[in-house]
């Protein structure tokens, strides 16, 4: 019934809502930024996704191969040109930096692509799955699929690897990490670079499942704050859970109730979860106040 | 250049500090061009320009009472800068004020529904601390940013409510708008210069800079973040309702605008975040040049790209703004001519003798 | 029919003459001065014009169907005899822009008239404004129930408004189909839910229930919930209130959810020619519907002048031509008939003319005032898509040749012909 359907859809958008809030939570838990552009920077992956379908007739999927390095390369440029110098008050002013980064980007786009609504198509974006009498929209499966692997190749990276190793200690404690001989530079430059070739894939995932046009960004970097606060800033596992509850609770209401009510228990929960728990359900309990 | 006595004989030492001629002299200036200001240019397209500027300038003040002062950047104040334009829209039909004189009534109702809101609003996202408040302020903005386009009812959602605009002439259309814009901005300076001075700016300050050494110290943080907090609301509820009133309607993407405070905490930024008059000179400056733009160009899209650019650039280039940064050209011009006269002071004598 | 024409071509006679007898009085007195080529003043127009945000694409048809308006209105003679100049400012979309705009217009610009800008949203802020500096505000493009309702005596809509639009299909439903559920989703945009609103209304009366009535807000993206639940209700009849972008979102998500409604009528949207068949696929087009104020093909005067040049200028064929370009061109039109019979750039004495009573022609068919401003001459028609043609089905027995209309919709991404 369309309640069940609504709880599939739900865990299936939401698994694409955790892919980029991980993005968002590594950067802040190694970095201790909000990286405020990852909204701007998502549509931005759109829209070259979406050019890159229009003009090369390219496969929306086959766009990553160019787009993903791309993006990787503009968040470790970001990191070295625009982070990396702050030295006072460094949460504050990126958190702004980014929000001007943001700001700057949705600007620009809007003047290349003019404001019109535009969605990603594909031959197959029509087709769906049909199980029993559910009808699951394929793109909506394929992006799941993808988010899953790469997830799990975040997890992989994360606790397998040299690299990953160093991520954590850097998040844990970026000091002690740097007496032991880790660059913390180089750790956050290749994780704000991650985190923002996650949003080029966020972005076509994006592209293809939403009308969207250069003031989108608001909407992404709201709900993926929310889940990122939700879950706990710096647990990528807490983003996982986040997301995908916050997207059933979400679709579960536009159907029972009313779409337009459905973006407002987004919000209204993290409210309630906050009260009871301000550092989110995984989140550690803050030490001191910066 | 010679002097009776040399530095060391001084009695007081110089003051770094800009003269209090020059400054009571610069805002007097600076009050009477503002006060003449839509007499001067009467085309009512630049006393627009004006009067968005005085709405801007009550706005700013006010944020930076909360977010200057105790270093809690709110990103989402725009709820109160909406409260103020809803409550006014809607209070302004429901209890059928004619459009005229009687509008401007409503100005300390929507203030007082303003600070009201901040109290519950408050308490909860001052609960967390830095990152934290920031985005929750955020996500609250698009809550009642929801909440303007679902409750229909109330709201007039996506097609928004409407203030009936008096039946004034052209000419002098904008004028009182300007003239009550002007006395609340300067209400807000004068607010936030007496907390300035006082012991409960100076508890938010230490807020500002370790907020967990002044708690130890004995400071309420909670209700002097409280106190601020709604401060800050009630002037930017000020200001939504005069926005409300001038431009004659309410819509939810502008009454609850993400941009907005991105404009305000830019305009803050550029004048001088925590000072007294920065905010106010980085608003004139900025909603100036903004609504400028905006009339000649049309659109706010290639506004976006100068004010993201632009802020990029104070951020590094002057991340105190422009107040702190001309305190410090006088600080290093005082220090300058103090040098001078000491190597005078010390050639001087040794010249004198050598001339002799 | 023709007394713009005649009107326009006179008043070039008159000022032809005027300045020849000038010269003559002028050579005589000796004060002749060689080279005295007087060009008559410009008459200049200001508009407010959405050429970004949420408005863009109606936005940039309405400037060109303005701007084919003015090309078309200088060959004939321009007003008064002299040039027309448009002055376009963008508002990109936005309600506080358009005001900013019109006062420059107004106050700096000095323009002698304004015309109206895209939608009923910007339409009511900007004759607000005008009204205040005493400007009247001929529009084509905002008919909205909000603009007529406020009193203002100084605005003028020259295409048919928000009550009628739907209510010729309605009306043409409740004569021929059985009374049944009828599913409705509407965005509450103040031009397109009251479309939907006054037709349901109607339908209401004659029996037809409402098997799903969803509003949603502007700002929507994800329709998929939107469209679950018209398609759970399994009705054989939807009525969408939609703007382009949600209604080509809404019938992909149709497809998607395999609902496949006999009868299928959209506020907007398929009326946007070559962006309709580009987004959904001209194999998708079968059977949809929508109201429209302009017949392509019509006689109407200046109509085939005006599709002829709009595709000299920007190409294209005569269905590819976005219907806000004739309600532009009408709004042109009537301006310069009713300054033509006024005689002056008096904007006050333009309100009292075009409130007489007297009646104009345009590309969309004939243009009377009502009081409150709304064009109570017009009759919108209905369009269908039929085997990738875009076709007039409605008002039967109305004074344009209609097809016969298709009453049972092919399954998706099947389209006999093609």
């Amino acid at each position: 019934m369309l309640v069940l359907q609504a709880i599939i859809e739900g865990v299936l958008v939401g698994g694409f809502y955790a892919l980029m809030a991980a993005g968002l939570t590594l950067v802040f838990g190694v970095m201790d930024i909000v990286n405020f552009a990852i909204g701007a920077l998502i549509v931005l992956g759109a829209y070259l996704s979406y050019s890159l379908t229009i003009h090369f007739h390219l496969d929306p999927f086959v766009s990553l191969i160019f787009t993903t390095p791309l993006m990787t390369a503009l968040g470790m440029f970001i990191y070295v040109f625009l982070i990396k110098p702050i030295k006072t008050n460094k949460v504050v002013m990126s958190l702004l930096t980014m929000f001007a980064v943001a700001t700057l980007i949705e600007g620009i786009l809007d003047i290349c692509y003019n404001s019109g609504f535009v969605q990603i198509h594909a031959s197959y974006i029509n087709n769906s799955l049909r199980i029993g009498k559910l009808n699951f929209p394929l793109i909506y499966v394929l992006s799941f699929l993808l988010s899953a692997f790469l997830l799990s190749c975040l997890y992989f990276v994360t606790y397998r690897t040299k690299f990953g190793r160093a991520l954590r200690a850097s998040m844990q404690n970026p000091v002690a990490a740097r007496l032991v001989g880790i660059d913390t530079d180089r750790v956050s430059m290749i994780t704000l670079g991650i985190g923002i070739g996650l949003a080029a894939i966020g972005g076509m995932i994006f592209g293809t499942t939403n009308a969207f046009n250069a003031s989108s960004s608001y909407d992404i970097i709201s709900r993926l704050l929310v889940i990122v606060i939700l879950g706990g800033f710096g647990s990528v596992g807490g983003a996982l859970v986040a997301a995908i509850f916050m997207l059933v609770i979400q679709d579960v209401v536009a159907v029972v109730w009313s779409p337009v009510w459905g973006s407002t228990a987004f919000y209204m929960i993290l409210m309630v979860v906050l009260l009871v728990r301000p550092q989110g359900l995984f989140g550690k309990k803050g030490v001191r106040a910066q | 250049m010679s002097t009776d006595t040399t530095i060391s004989q001084r009695p007081t030492p110089p003051s770094y500090e800009v003269p209090k001629a020059i400054r009571f002299g610069a805002l007097a200036v600076g009050f009477l061009v503002l006060v003449l200001f839509p007499l001067v240019f009467n085309n009512p397209t630049i006393s627009t320009i004006g009067v968005f500027a005085m709405i801007f300038l009550m706005a700013v003040t006010g944020w930076n009472i909360f977010s200057g002062y105790t270093g809690y950047i709110a990103l989402g104040h725009a709820v109160f800068f909406g409260i103020g334009q809803y409550a006014t829209a809607m209070l302004a039909s429901y209890w059928q004020i004619p459009p005229g004189w009687e509008t401007f009534l409503l100005i300390p109702v929507s203030m007082f529904l303003a600070g009201l809101a901040a109290i519950p609003i408050g308490l909860i996202v001052l609960r967390v601390r830095k990152h934290t408040f920031i985005v929750l302020t955020i996500a609250l903005m698009f809550i009642f940013q929801l909440f303007a386009y679902n409750l229909r009812g109330w709201t007039g959602g996506s097609q928004g409510l409407e203030v009936s605009q008096p039946p004034w002439d052209g000419s002098i259309f904008n004028l009182p708008y300007y003239y009550v814009g002007l006395f609340l901005a300067i209400i807000a300076i004068v607010t936030s210069f007496m907390i300035r001075r006082s012991k409960f700016g100076l508890s938010l300050l230490a807020i500002r800079d370790d907020e967990d050494r002044a708690r130890s110290l004995g400071i309420n943080t909670r209700n002097s973040k409280l106190t601020a907090f709604v401060i800050s609301a009630i002037f930017l509820g000020a200001a939504g309702c005069m926005y409300a009133m001038f431009v004659g309607s309410v819509y939810p993407q502008f009454s609850f605008d993400p941009a907005f405070d991105l404009e305000l905490s830019i305009m803050a930024f550029a004048g001088g975040l925590g000072t007294i008059l920065g905010p106010s000179l980085g608003a004139l400056i900025i909603s100036g040049a903004q609504q400028y733009f905006l009339i000649t160009f049309g659109g706010a899209n290639v506004f976006l790209i100068v004010y993201g650019a632009l802020f990029i650039l104070i951020l590094r280039l002057l991340p105190g703004g422009v107040v702190p940064a001309i305190s410090d050209k006088w600080r290093s011009h005082v220090v300058r001519k103090e040098q001078r006269i000491l190597d005078s002071e010390l050639e001087g004598p040794a010249e004198a003798g050598a001339h002799k | 029919m023709h007394i713009s024409r005649f009107g326009s071509v006179a008043s070039r006679h008159k000022v032809q003459l005027g300045a020849a007898l000038s010269a003559v009085a002028l050579a005589v007195t000796g004060l002749a001065v060689p080279n005295a080529t007087a060009a008559p003043k410009p008459i200049t127009i200001g508009i407010s014009v959405s050429l970004s945000g949420d408005f863009s694409g109606d936005g940039k048809a309405t400037q060109q169907g303005y701007k084919i308006w003015a090309t078309w209105q200088n060959a004939h003679g321009g007003i008064l005899g002299r040039p027309v100049v448009l002055k376009f400012l963008s508002d990109a979309s936005s309600p506080t822009q358009v005001v900013t705009n019109y006062q420059k217009f107004i106050t700096s610009d000095k323009v002698d008239f304004v015309l109206g800008p895209y939608s009923t949203k910007l339409t009511k802020p900007a004759s607000d404004i005008a009204n205040r500096y005493h400007y009247v505000m001929l529009e084509g493009i905002g008919g909205g129930p909000s603009v007529f309702s406020r009193g203002l005596k100084n605005v003028f809509d020259v295409s048919a408004s928000a009550t009628y639009q739907l209510v010729t299909y309605a009306k043409w439903l409740a004569a021929t189909q059985k009374p049944q559920p009828i599913a409705y989703a509407t965005m509450d945009d103040p031009f397109i839910q009251p479309m939907v609103d006054f037709a349901k209304a109607y339908l209401d009366k004659k029996g037809f229930t409402e098997a799903v009535y969803k509003v949603y807000p502007a700002e929507t993206t994800d329709f998929s919930p939107i469209a679950s639940a018209v398609a759970a209700s399994g009705a054989k009849i939807a009525i969408l209130g939609t703007m382009p972008p949600d209604g080509y979102a809404m019938i992909q998500n149709f497809i998607q959810a395999k609902y496949n409604p006999e009868q299928l009528i959209l506020a907007s949207g398929p009326d946007q020619g070559a962006d309709f068949t580009k987004s959904v696929g001209v194999t998708n087009t079968e059977g949809i519907m929508v109201p429209n104020t302009w017949i392509p093909t019509s006689n109407y005067p200046g109509n085939k002048d005006m599709v002829a040049l709009y595709i000299k200028t920007y190409g294209g064929d005569i269905n590819s031509i976005n219907a806000d370009v004739p309600e532009a061109f009408a709004a042109g039109q009537v301006l310069a008939q009713a300054v033509n019979k006024v005689g002056s750039t008096s904007n006050v004495k333009l309100q009292a003319y075009l409130h007489s009573g007297a009646k104009f022609t345009s590309v969309q068919g004939p243009v009377q005032f009502a009081a409150d401003g709304e064009n109570s001459g017009a009759a919108p028609y209905v369009f269908q898509w039929q085997k990738g043609q875009y076709v007039p089905v409605l008002p039967l027995g109305g004074p344009d040749k209609v097809s016969p209309i298709e009453t049972l919709r092919p399954a998706w991404g099947t389209t006999p012909g093609m």
